[in-house]
């Protein structure tokens, strides 16, 4: 018995965990990606250093609040820094909607065309944050670091392995739940929510019935801008913010959006988790595991790993063209939204 | 402005500038520095042209580019390093056996598949056979490997290559670039053009994955260095007597003007920079060859009976399909081409570079990059594309020396010691990105069918 | 017309911002300032840029000229950039002499395509890989950091001495990583120790805990880091603690700096690792002269190499009397090694002095520089331990 709650300690420890952790956070970045996605109909590039760009704001806050002694007890500042950062990402996104992105809407362009539109946008946020904040590592984390440690654990059960939850891990969890519960309330019940739906369904017909395109777009910039920014400052609590890192998130978001199915919120959730869990549970060595499951003699040798992490960042892209190939319209077909 | 209104001579217009660009960098900065962003100009615009075939003549979106430039120049390593005798003995073996075993494997699936009826039966039944071999293939591949990567892995530590002229290897990047496109191609091609774009660019890094990680066939990380060149070394023209002499020759005038006890040292100058030079043209000659046929090529192909249906399924593929053209295969055909063109350019860029080092292939460099090339020069238009693939990537080099400069300008009103003044100094870097993604803003707003819009105007889909 | 107008000024500005004074000797820099490695190049640069003031503020280096760095961008992967810029520094800017490249690649690439045919010396601070030992360099290429082929030696040694008998390693997935952790793991293998799993981690990455589990799943106590202390290799020993995989790791080079003590805190007392350096007090000195100066207060694992890099650049050209770069290649040896007067960080116009007399010098440094026949530094290695938040050391090797 003893066994096996060591093998299920040891399996939450280092793949349930961790995987959970950075799930919500691709879901949360998938999210943005598909909703963008969903309404404005085209492959936002620049997701990933909206991301970036929000989160710098919110460390400059944080930093700022950290100066003058504000402190949010065990939870780190940068929560009270957050909604300040969300309401000015969320005007420059809404600015640069302004500037760049309604003139190719009003055109009609090509959808493709506008992803190019996206990709300098991209460059621009790229350089923006480079100047100001630098290329830097940079930590803006306080507040209490665990829930639970693992030496702690390990002491209080009597097991022989430990379980280590960090207070960013299941923080990030809570407001994964929580905004994800928000956004469909909103998309299901409020007026505007209905009309993005009915936007996203079928263009044409919502304008016939009456709704301001104009107030669409804005809300959906800002919800995106609003995920963007609170995913990227979890992401940055949990482990550290840096402009580069944020750019290689781009990839394994689009992934979760798709292997969802594009344009679908619940699909961007279960994405972001089987992207996350796939990377870690193929290339998790299960020795250890197998040895506390399994009787003695059928002890394996080898490290009994299905992929070296050396290919951890394919998973991702194998499973994508395997959805691609198998379900073409990813794992939740039907209706967008 | 009428003037502007005609394409070729706004052709001619844009290539005089960009000419004058380079005569300018030459004459400003040095003549070698001019030649040496030619020679990226040009291997750049092979690549725009590749990605143009496929966006321009058919609306394919691949944004996989990256992978088949690095498959290019994989091949050039294949082909010119010489074989590494004691690998193939140590592991050629069991690495053949290996691919047999993926043979076998490959076959038993099909057999499964055939045999079986359609349903998830059949499915999981082909999914536990491919599991099955994938552990018989690693029996083999595993020791293969683990002795291949042993054999002196601070100089070998791979199978090396054919010992072949290098320059044999851009046909051939050429042809690995194209099989690659056409196992993407049978994968991919029936996906909407969002998807093929997040497939082709998945697809991409996983080839740039394997070549990092496969080190008994490309080092991996190692890198491969001293690649052998289709030109002379420079340190061997320096001390030809020969190529001494035309120096002396082409200097004699200015040779005569110098002192005696200085000529010696001037001339030594003079060789240098003449052999940097004189390497730099002769590749300039090679990669403009490999440029005009492409172009040539490109040219006829679009123009011809193929290049016309090609044309039509672009615009409006349901009207084509409907008078019998067979649209995947088309598709299929003009993607292995564009791929294929662009792996050449990829055996060159590594020929030119020297080294194969697969850590270098990023998405932002060689496929974004590229296609702000093929947008900003003119989608659809061959010349724009080259065009393109010159005036960005002058501008990617230029735009540090640049940005430095206005950096300096703007600061210059600073206190020498202000926070500012630094930070700012020290940012100046990044304005390449910025400045790069502005550019491409700025077009995309002002002339979106690029500097050389298309000349056949598109029927309204 | 107008476009080329525009080009013209600009570039003609530019030029005449390049034309250097009679009293000035321009010399480049060409380090990743973009790229995977952007978070350590300020310091680096910096580092470089206050051996050259240091140099000019002397003012007898050449009989009082002053050092002028331009610096230029090698974007540590792009071989094809990096080789235009450092044309660019050789070919229009004129410089007599390069401190750089950084990453093994590009430097590789630019030595080979710029370096050698021009005959310019180089100086790399950073550049590690065991295949630049055998590059065809003609003399021109020298580098302060040493070769990790040896530093894989001397760091199994220590940690068999210690009595640990079974690792598991983690390396950056680059040729830095990757062959160091092939020096180390051939070392450590013939002596008798065991590696229970060797995986690879790339930089920049959003998440490290796949490679953790599977790490720490191999049942090693130990866990050897081939990364940077600012990249991956940071993620993976966060992670790694956090989780209660490991507790102590053994570290290299890379991973050996003020910077990750401060980062993780008192989880790592006890960790230990090699970074290149002797026993001389120049290091210190350094640090002392570096703070408040260097982006990075000269805290970086590549600072001190980067000041060696720019200083020895520097004596060369006064031991040489002169800026022709032949002749600067020429005297680079005879300032880095024995016999000699030592010469530490912040005695440059010592040195300078010195030579200007005639004498003869053997720069130290910060890290403490001998070169080999290949121009090279042999590498005396400090073993450190992590004590309550610093890096001590413990013995030299």
């Amino acid at each position: 018995m003893t066994d096996f709650l060591n093998a299920i300690v040891l399996f939450s420890n280092f793949v349930l965990v961790p995987g959970l952790a950075y799930g919500s956070q691709l879901a949360l970045g998938a999210l943005g990606v598909t909703l963008v996605f969903g309404i404005l109909r085209f492959a936002n590039f620049a997701h990933g250093d909206t991301m970036a760009f929000g989160t710098m704001i919110t460390i400059l806050i944080t930093w700022w609040f950290q100066s003058m002694g504000i402190n949010f007890g065990v939870l780190p500042t940068a929560l009270l820094a957050l909604p300040f950062g969300v309401v000015l990402t969320a005007l420059f996104v809404v600015g640069t909607d302004r500037v760049v992105y309604r003139y190719y809407r009003e055109r009609k362009t090509e959808p493709i065309i506008i992803v190019m539109v996206s990709v300098g946008v991209m460059f621009v946020m790229n350089g923006l944050v480079r100047f100001i904040i630098g290329p830097n590592d940079q930590r803006f984390a306080d507040g209490q670091r665990f829930l639970i440690k693992a030496r702690e654990f390990k002491e209080m059960t009597g097991l022989d392995e430990g379980l280590a939850i960090r207070s960013s891990q299941a923080l990030t969890v809570v407001v994964a739940v929580v905004l994800v519960a928000a956004l469909f309330w909103y998309l299901q019940k409020t007026k505007t929510g209905k009309a993005m739906r009915a936007f996203s369904d079928n263009e044409d017909l919502a304008l016939l019935s009456g709704i301001d395109p104009d107030k669409i777009v804005r809300v959906t910039w800002i919800i995106a801008a609003a995920l963007a920014t609170i995913a990227g400052v979890l992401y940055g609590l949990d482990k550290s913010f840096k402009p580069f890192t944020y750019f290689q998130l781009l990839l394994p978001m689009f992934a979760a959006a798709i292997v969802g199915g594009i344009g679908q919120p619940v699909g961007a959730i279960v994405g972001g988790f089987v992207v996350a869990f796939s990377e870690v549970t193929i290339t998790y060595a299960y020795k250890k595991f197998l040895i506390y499951l399994l009787p003695n003699e059928w002890a394996p040798s080898g490290l009994m790993q299905l992929l070296s992490t050396d290919y951890k960042f394919a998973v991702s892209f194998i499973i994508l063209v395997v959805v691609l190939l198998v379900r073409p319209t990813g794992i939740l077909k039907g209706r967008l939204f | 402005m009428n003037l502007l209104q005609n394409p070729s001579l706004r052709a001619v217009l844009a290539f005089s500038i960009m000419a004058g660009l380079l005569v300018t960098v030459g004459v400003y900065q040095s003549w070698s520095l001019a030649l040496t962003i030619l020679n990226l100009c040009i291997i750049s615009s092979i690549m725009a042209l590749g990605v143009n075939i496929q966006w321009g003549y058919a609306g394919l979106f691949n944004v996989g580019t990256m992978g088949f430039a690095a498959l290019g120049g994989v091949a050039a390593v294949l082909i010119s390093k010489a074989p590494v005798a004691e690998a193939w003995a140590v592991g050629g073996v069991n690495l053949l056996l290996a691919g047999v075993m993926v043979l076998v494997t490959i076959g038993a699936m099909v057999v499964v598949r055939r045999v079986m009826a359609k349903g998830t039966m059949q499915f999981l039944a082909m999914f536990a056979t491919g599991l099955a071999g994938y552990f018989l293939i690693r029996t083999f591949y595993d020791p293969a490997v683990t002795s291949i990567e042993a054999v002196d892995s601070a100089r070998f530590g791979y199978l090396g290559g054919l010992g072949l002229p290098i320059i044999i290897s851009w046909p051939i990047g050429g042809l690995f670039a194209a099989g690659a496109a056409w196992i993407v191609g049978k994968v991919a091609l029936g996906l909407r053009s969002d998807y093929l774009a997040i497939a082709t660019l998945g697809i991409s890094e996983i080839i740039v994955a394997v070549l990092k990680n496969e080190d008994w066939l490309t080092r991996g990380v190692k890198n491969v260095s001293s690649l052998p060149r289709p030109v002379p070394f420079e340190i061997n023209l320096q001390v030809s007597p020969q190529f001494i002499g035309w120096v002396e020759w082409f200097h004699a005038s200015t040779l005569a003007g110098i002192a005696d006890g200085e000529r010696v040292a001037a001339l030594k100058q003079m060789t240098i920079e003449a052999s940097t030079i004189f390497v730099k043209i002769s590749y300039a000659g090679l990669f403009s060859i490999v440029l005009i046929f492409i172009l040539m090529l490109s040219v006829l192909a679009l123009n011809s009976p193929w290049g016309r249906m090609m044309r039509a399924i672009r615009d409006n593929e349901t009207a084509a399909s409907a008078m019998g053209k067979n649209i995947t295969r088309s598709h299929l055909q003009i993607f292995i081409l564009g791929s294929a063109v662009v792996g050449i350019a990829g055996a060159m860029l590594t020929t030119l570079d020297g080294q194969f080092t697969p850590g270098s292939y990023n998405p932002l460099r060689f496929t974004f990059l590229i296609w702000v090339m093929v947008i900003i020069g003119g989608s659809g238009n061959n010349l724009g594309s080259v065009i393109g693939g010159f005036l960005i990537w002058f501008m990617w080099i230029e735009a540090e020396p640049v940005g430095n400069y206005l950096m300096e300008f703007v600061t210059s009103g600073m206190d020498e010691n202000s926070a500012l003044r630094n930070h700012l100094l020290d940012s100046a870097q990044h304005m390449r990105l910025f400045v790069m993604g502005l550019i491409l803003l700025i077009v995309l707003r002002f002339s979106p069918g690029g500097i050389l819009p298309q000349r056949v105007k598109r029927s309204e889909s | 017309m107008k476009k080329l107008l525009l080009a013209t000024t600009i570039l003609a500005g530019l030029s005449a911002s390049a034309f250097a004074g009679e009293d000035e000797i321009k010399m480049g820099i060409i380090l990743g300032f973009t790229g995977p490695i952007e978070s350590l190049t300020p310091g680096m640069g910096d580092s470089a840029e206050l051996a050259f003031k240091e140099a000019s503020d002397s003012g007898i280096l050449l009989g009082g000229k002053k050092i002028v760095a331009i610096r230029a961008d090698s974007t540590c992967i792009d071989a094809a950039a990096a080789t235009a810029a450092a044309e660019r520094l050789v070919t229009a800017d004129g410089v007599v002499a390069i401190m750089g490249a950084d990453c093994s690649g590009v430097t590789t690439a630019i030595v080979n395509n710029v370096g050698v045919p021009n005959g310019v010396v180089m100086i790399s601070p950073s550049a590690t890989s065991p295949a630049l030992s055998t590059i065809e360099d003609k003399g021109n290429f020298f580098r302060t950091a040493p070769s990790d082929a040896r530093q894989g030696v001397v760091l199994a040694d220590i940690v068999l001495g210690r009595g640990i008998k079974e690792v598991a390693i983690t390396y950056t997935n680059n040729d830095y990583g990757k062959g160091l952790s092939e020096a180390f793991s051939n070392a450590f293998k013939a002596k008798g120790g065991t590696i229970t799993i060797t995986a690879a981690h790339e930089d920049g990455k959003a998440d490290y805990s796949a490679e953790v589990g599977a790490l720490s799943a191999s049942g090693a106590k130990e866990l050897v880091v081939f990364g940077y202390l600012d990249q991956g290799g940071k993620g993976i020993v966060q992670s790694s603690i956090d989780s209660g995989a490991f507790s102590r790791f053994i570290f290299a080079d890379g991973m050996i700096g003020q910077a990750i003590v401060d980062a993780i805190g008192d989880d790592l007392i006890g960790s230990f690792g090699t970074a290149p350096g002797g026993d001389n007090d120049g290091a210190a000195k350094f640090l002392e002269i570096a703070k408040g100066k260097v982006a990075s207060d000269g805290k970086g694992p590549f600072d001190g190499n980067s000041y060696d890099a720019g200083a020895l650049i520097a004596l060369a050209m006064q031991a040489a009397g002169s800026m022709d770069r032949a002749a600067i290649q020429a005297k680079v040896m005879e300032v880095a090694n024995a016999p000699g007067e030592k010469i530490n960080p912040g005695e440059l116009a010592k040195g300078l002095k010195i030579l200007a007399e005639g004498g003869d010098i053997d720069y130290v440094g910060a890290t403490d520089v001998e070169f080999n026949d290949v121009g090279e530094v042999f590498g005396a290695y400090k073993e450190l331990e992590v004590v309550k938040g610093k890096f001590d050391t413990i013995k030299i090797h």
